[in-house]
């Protein structure tokens, strides 16, 4: 089969939401506003843990200018959380991290809603924080949820305390094996905290009329918004319209429920749209807008030809406060402590635990770039116990077709190895470099999500037509393709065809903009629905036209008779005079099964559906001195399957490999013992800009991937920032002589492993 | 009470402002940001001076250069007296924030905030330069290692205006150098910061200047890395000697930017770096404006 | 007590009443209703707040709006003439510089300040022009890309 670039049309766009974008017009939630509308502002919890005695917020609604404060006492009794039920909207009796909420005002302007927040009395009996993720899962360590055993929760977490989830691979007799093999190699890993930093921070606004209230929220997820309004507020879903403007960017930071639910309740009791936008500070403390810390331990038995024996490895997650949908996260991880990797005996123990800290959420790829720069540090290491090139021992050990991964897992055609190839020459591997600069080489993998879409789409009278779809555009363009797909099928131009989306009440239900998986489901089913517009062309064609269907084509704009272009009818003259609309789903595509016995705690990823893998190559120039570490060139190769929309991939791979160079360097948060945050600002949480973004070469190795998305298509949205720190970490390591095992690899910590490498 | 708001044109009302309790604003670079992450509220009563064109200038006088309060980063960056003379100073400027930073953001302002992580500062300190106070009842003359106290604090009464710093004209031999340890290429404050300046005949330093920045409460010079580089050519082990006196001589602290352990490192590493492009330029060599990227990796 | 006075975007005086501490951001969005401008942070980091006073790119959140006052004021709204997308506006479409769009109106009048200066700048140098714009999506490519294409004509 030949690389897919020559089959499938690769016609760039210019994506339909891009006016609005460059002149200003285009509207995001914060731009816009209601006639009395009230501003929004939260009382954060004054400590990482406390039990609250008293909540007095009587100054505050006495306060001019004050319409409504609410607290836990003012909303329904309801404990939520999308797989662990373990939260209120507001604090009830605890406060578990700094950002919990404990009140709401809506008030007439800014300063009074400051004002008023600051009148909010709180008794706090305050415990002891609980920061350190790894000692919370000791026996003897405080509860950080006393309810955690009646919590209602996914039964396959494999609960217990403050560990929320436990998962383990388990394949062969890892023990034995490791006593067998030649070598055995260990590495241990620590990460910080890193956040989603979306440029736009979090907006929301409520209004009620009536029984139903609209919400413009700037979410990933509307559904899951909508869901959660009305499990908090105990009302219909059907009572809920979420709509979101242009959403300025989430990677993870927008998804879960979160802020909807205050906001819409706050609105009923100040009988008005109240409206919230967040600071840069709040966005950095608020729940779910960060990846977890983790501790990473490995150790693999490998025998002098590079086999790889047996690994064993033990990974802490920290949860944070909450659950939230991220329940799954200790199972990825421990995907990601096998890699995409043949690998004959696997024993991995993942945790993921409760601490006081803010809780995590599925930032990007959640826990594949820490744990992913963790083993491929550990790899370039077993390379050099054995004295053999990393990217030979890789291109032995690497899964191909017909390969079985940790939890047996058969693969058919995958493009791993053609990925690393392909970055290594990209790169120049190999080449003579001045003694300050090195290359490093990284790789990884990452599941497709087959989930549930729905779409209609809608031939307008005039001939134009109109896509209704519950998928969310986060800026990526999956969405703004869907009329090249829909013209491509129904041979009209795109021009043509516009798109209503991200309102709850027009499309039917959609995971949202998460999971690398809108083109992938969401694109399924728009086609779907384009297929049903098909059929009803061709029957009305062939009745205008007294042709058989099987003679007709959909091309330019009209359906014609095969080889007779003058007999032919518009798709114009056909709307005009009938009713066109389809509706679909598409067919689900399923993961392989897995015998993956000997694996507890398997919430779906034991087995990877079309993965999408890939390397990255990075060269660096690193300053002895000082520690500080420039990005000279990357080189990015990846197998997403058939490339459909060029520059909507492309910019996936530069704007995730720019995202990775920020993890890999200077993006952390730090804590303090109490596990609040010293650096909750752009000027200390250090993003990269646009001089220390390096040249980057992309290139897809991909091929049409049967029983995958659309057209033989994979993800792409997540795995560019997965590999890109590892790579990072090898050519330091190259350079300086030893691995940094600290994330980000700050110059200060390149700087103490060259002082510890000097003794 | 309501806040209110003047621009005046002339300096002699901004000053008739400013003793009624009118505080200044310029390029509002800091003031406004403090406000707004609720380190310092804004004053009640504000004077604007950016219509004062006559504080606006880079003036050759007959002891130096006088440089207005309102000389812009990009003004400095570009103006060719400074670049020879003064380049320390170009290079501060050169890094200071963003393009809109640089644009907006003056040499008073810059200097006034008092902030020990100022670009500016080391430079000012190694010329010998002297600011310039004015207020309604007279003017005065400070010299630069008086004027800041602590930590946003200056010797200048709250009715006083920063109005020129003045440089004073430099021996012939004499260049300089402001080196900043930078974690980005840009956007970045000063984590250790070292300005450097020498003079050299016949090629030995007769006189030195360090001055480190973001190590202690204020900016400050270190006499004994002066002392170890005067008499000597300014080569690799003179550099060195002063850059361990530098660290000798600092007393760091530990914060969210970097341990005092690292930065007592850094401090000695920046210096010399410092040291040896002052040194260079000194001896007619070319080192780029900025000094700090191009000096990255320099061993 | 708010002072009344104007200001000038995009080449239209609008009278409008300011608080002496109001932002220039704040007056621009709020009162003046151009919402173009966007605001990401407090402190002058992301830069989604540029617009140009006297044609320097001034981060609007920490700039006081009374200090704009008789000063000519251009936000993304003012780059376009009419329908017709200004070249870097479409380059930026093009070359793949707009992903969420949430930093493009700052970057955008940065990129403008930029080539007004400097008219046929190195790759460098507009990384340096922009590196006060941070932007989450695209990994700058496509926006240094679409200066660069725009320069270059």
């Amino acid at each position: 089969m030949s690389i897919l670039q020559h089959e499938v049309a690769q016609a760039d766009y210019v994506r339909s939401d891009g006016h609005g974008k460059v002149t200003g017009s285009g509207q995001y939630t914060a731009d816009l506003s209601f006639t009395g509308q009230a501003v929004a502002k939260f009382r954060y919890a004054d400590h990482s843990h406390a039990r609250v005695l008293r909540v007095d917020v009587s100054k505050a609604r006495a306060l001019p200018g004050v319409y409504a404060v609410i607290t836990h006492d003012d909303v329904p009794e309801v404990k939520y959380g999308g797989m662990v039920q373990d939260r209120y909207l507001f604090a009830k009796d605890i406060v578990r991290f700094e950002g919990e909420i404990i009140a709401a005002v809506a008030a007439m302007n800014d300063e009074i809603a400051k004002l008023a927040v600051s009148l909010i009395e709180v008794d706090y009996e305050p415990l002891p924080a609980i920061s350190d993720f790894v000692a919370s899962m000791d026996p003897s360590s405080a509860l950080i949820h006393e309810d955690w055993e009646t919590d209602s929760r996914a039964d396959e977490l494999g609960s217990n305390r403050n560990t929320l989830g436990y998962s383990t691979i388990v394949k062969g007799d890892a023990d034995a094996a490791m006593a067998k093999a030649d070598h055995i190699v260990t590495g241990r890993y620590t990460t910080d905290p890193v956040q989603g930093v979306p440029i736009e921070p979090r907006a929301v606004i409520a209004q009620w009329q009536g029984n139903k209230v609209t919400i413009w929220s700037s979410t990933q997820v509307p559904y899951a918004a909508r869901a959660g309004v009305a499990t908090t507020l105990q009302i219909p879903q059907s009572d809920v319209r979420i709509v979101v403007p242009l959403l300025g960017g989430g990677f993870g930071a927008k998804c879960d429920f979160h802020f909807e639910g205050h906001i819409a309740a706050l609105a009923r009791a100040a009988k008005r749209p109240v409206k919230l936008v967040f600071t840069r500070h709040e966005e950095f403390f608020a729940i779910g807008h960060r990846r977890e810390g983790m501790l990473i331990e490995l150790e693999t038995g490998v025998m002098n030809d590079g086999t790889l024996v047996a690994r064993r490895a033990r990974l802490v997650l920290d949860k944070g406060a909450y659950c939230g949908e991220g329940g799954f996260f200790a199972q990825m991880a421990a995907m990601h402590a096998c890699g995409p990797y043949v690998i004959d005996t696997v024993n991995v123990h993942s945790f993921l635990n409760y601490s006081n800290n803010q809780p995590s959420s599925s930032i990007r790829a959640p826990t594949a770039p820490q744990v992913c720069w963790a083993l491929e540090q550990h790899m370039d290491a077993i390379a050099k116990t054995i004295g053999m090139d990393p990217v030979a021992l890789r291109m032995k050990t690497l899964i191909e077709e017909g390969a079985e991964g940790p939890t047996r897992q058969v693969f058919d055609y995958i493009g791993m190895k053609d990925s690393l190839t392909k970055a290594v020459e990209m790169i120049g591997y190999g080449q003579t470099l001045p003694d300050d600069e090195a290359i490093g080489i990284a790789c990884g993998w990452w599941p497709c999500f087959a989930v549930e879409s729905g779409a209609y789409f809608k031939l307008n009278h005039d001939g134009t037509g109109t896509i209704v779809t519950g998928a969310q555009e986060n800026g990526t363009g999956s969405v703004m393709a869907m009329p090249k797909f829909v013209a491509e099928e129904l041979g009209m131009d795109p021009k043509d065809i516009s798109i209503l989306y991200q309102d709850t009440d027009a499309a039917p239900w959609d995971m949202g903009s998460s999971g690398s998986q809108t083109t992938f489901n969401s694109v399924r089913a728009v086609l779907a629905a384009a297929a049903e517009v098909r059929e009803q062309l061709l029957d009305a064609a062939a009745e205008a036209l007294e042709a058989a269907r099987e003679d007709l084509e959909l091309v330019g704009g009209a359906v014609s008779v095969k080889g007779t272009p003058s007999k032919a009818v518009t798709i114009a003259e056909l709307a005009a005079a009938g009713t066109f609309h389809g509706k679909g789903s598409g067919p689900l595509p399923e993961s392989p099964a897995v015998q993956a016995e000997g694996c507890v705690g398997r919430l779906g990823m034991e087995s990877f559906l079309a993965p999408q893998v890939f390397t990255h190559a990075v060269r660096v120039k690193v300053d002895r001195d000082t520690g500080v570490v420039r990005i000279v060139q990357v080189a990015a190769a990846h197998d997403s399957g058939a490339v459909l929309n060029p520059i909507g991939a492309n910019g996936q791979v530069y704007g995730g490999v720019v995202m990775g160079i920020g993890q890999a360097l200077s993006e952390g948060t730090i804590l303090d013992k109490d596990g609040k945050q010293r650096n909750p600002g752009l000027l200390d949480y250090k993003l990269v800009t646009c001089s220390d973004a390096p040249p980057i070469d992309i290139a897809w190795v991909g091929r049409f991937t049967p029983d995958a998305g659309p057209r033989g298509s994979k993800g792409i949205g997540e795995p560019p920032s997965v590999p890109t720190a590892g790579a990072i970490a090898n050519a330091i390591a190259n350079v300086i002589g030893s691995p940094v095992c600290s994330l980000p690899m700050t110059p200060e910590r390149v700087w103490e492993t060259i002082q510890g490498a000097a003794l | 009470m309501t806040a209110t708001f003047v621009a005046p044109t002339t300096l002699a009302d901004v000053l008739a402002a400013m003793a009624a309790g009118a505080r200044p604003v310029a390029g509002g670079t800091d003031l406004v940001v403090g406000a707004r992450q609720g380190k310092k509220p804004l004053p009640q009563s504000l004077v604007a001076i950016h219509q004062l064109d006559e504080l606006r200038a880079i003036t050759l006088t007959t002891t130096g250069v006088r440089m207005g309060a309102l000389v812009s980063h990009e003004q400095i960056i570009a103006d060719a007296t400074i670049r020879a003379t003064y380049p320390a100073l170009a290079d501060a400027s050169a890094i200071v924030g963003s393009h809109a930073t640089r644009a907006h953001g003056t040499l008073g302002g810059n200097v006034m905030t008092a902030s020990p992580a100022m670009d500016t500062g080391s430079p000012l300190l190694c010329f010998g330069a002297t600011a310039i106070l004015q207020s309604a009842s007279g003017t005065r003359s400070v010299p630069m290692d008086e004027l800041w106290t602590g930590p946003g604090r200056t010797v200048a009464e709250p009715h006083e205006l920063l109005v020129a710093i003045d440089l004073p004209a430099l021996a012939p031999g004499t260049s300089s150098c402001y080196v900043r340890l930078e974690y980005r290429r840009q956007m970045e404050i000063a984590i250790v910061g070292a300005g450097a300046q020498v003079t050299i005949v016949d090629g030995v330093i007769t006189d030195a200047r360090v001055a480190m920045t973001a190590v202690s409460a204020t900016i400050r010079r270190i006499a004994a890395a002066e002392r170890a580089l005067v008499g000597t050519s300014g080569d690799r082990a003179a550099a060195d000697a002063a850059g361990a006196a530098v660290s000798e001589a600092c007393a760091p602290i530990s914060d969210v930017r970097g341990s005092a352990d690292y930065r007592r490192a850094m401090v000695g590493v920046i210096a010399r770096r410092a040291i040896e492009a002052a040194v260079m330029r000194a001896n007619g060599g070319t080192v780029p404006i900025p000094a700090s990227p191009a000096l990255h990796g320099a061993s | 007590m708010k002072n009344e006075t104007s200001l000038t975007v995009n080449g239209m005086t609008y009278p409008v009443a300011i608080d002496s501490h109001a932002t220039l951001l704040r007056a621009v969005r709020d009162d003046i209703g151009l919402t173009g401008t966007k605001e990401g942070c407090d402190d002058s980091e992301c830069g989604a707040c540029m617009m140009l006073i006297d044609g320097k790119p001034v981060n609007s959140c920490s700039y006081l709006a009374m200090q704009a006052v008789g000063r000519s004021l251009t936000t993304v709204e003012g780059l376009s003439s009419g329908e017709e997308l200004s070249p870097l506006q479409q380059a930026f479409l093009t070359a793949g510089g707009v992903q969420c769009g949430f930093c493009t109106p700052g970057m955008l009048i940065s990129a403008t300040a930029l080539l007004a200066a400097t008219p046929h700048p190195t790759e460098e140098e507009v990384r340096i022009g922009l590196s006060g714009n941070l932007c989450r999506c695209t990994g700058y490519d496509g926006i240094v890309k679409a200066v660069l294409q725009v320069s270059s004509k």
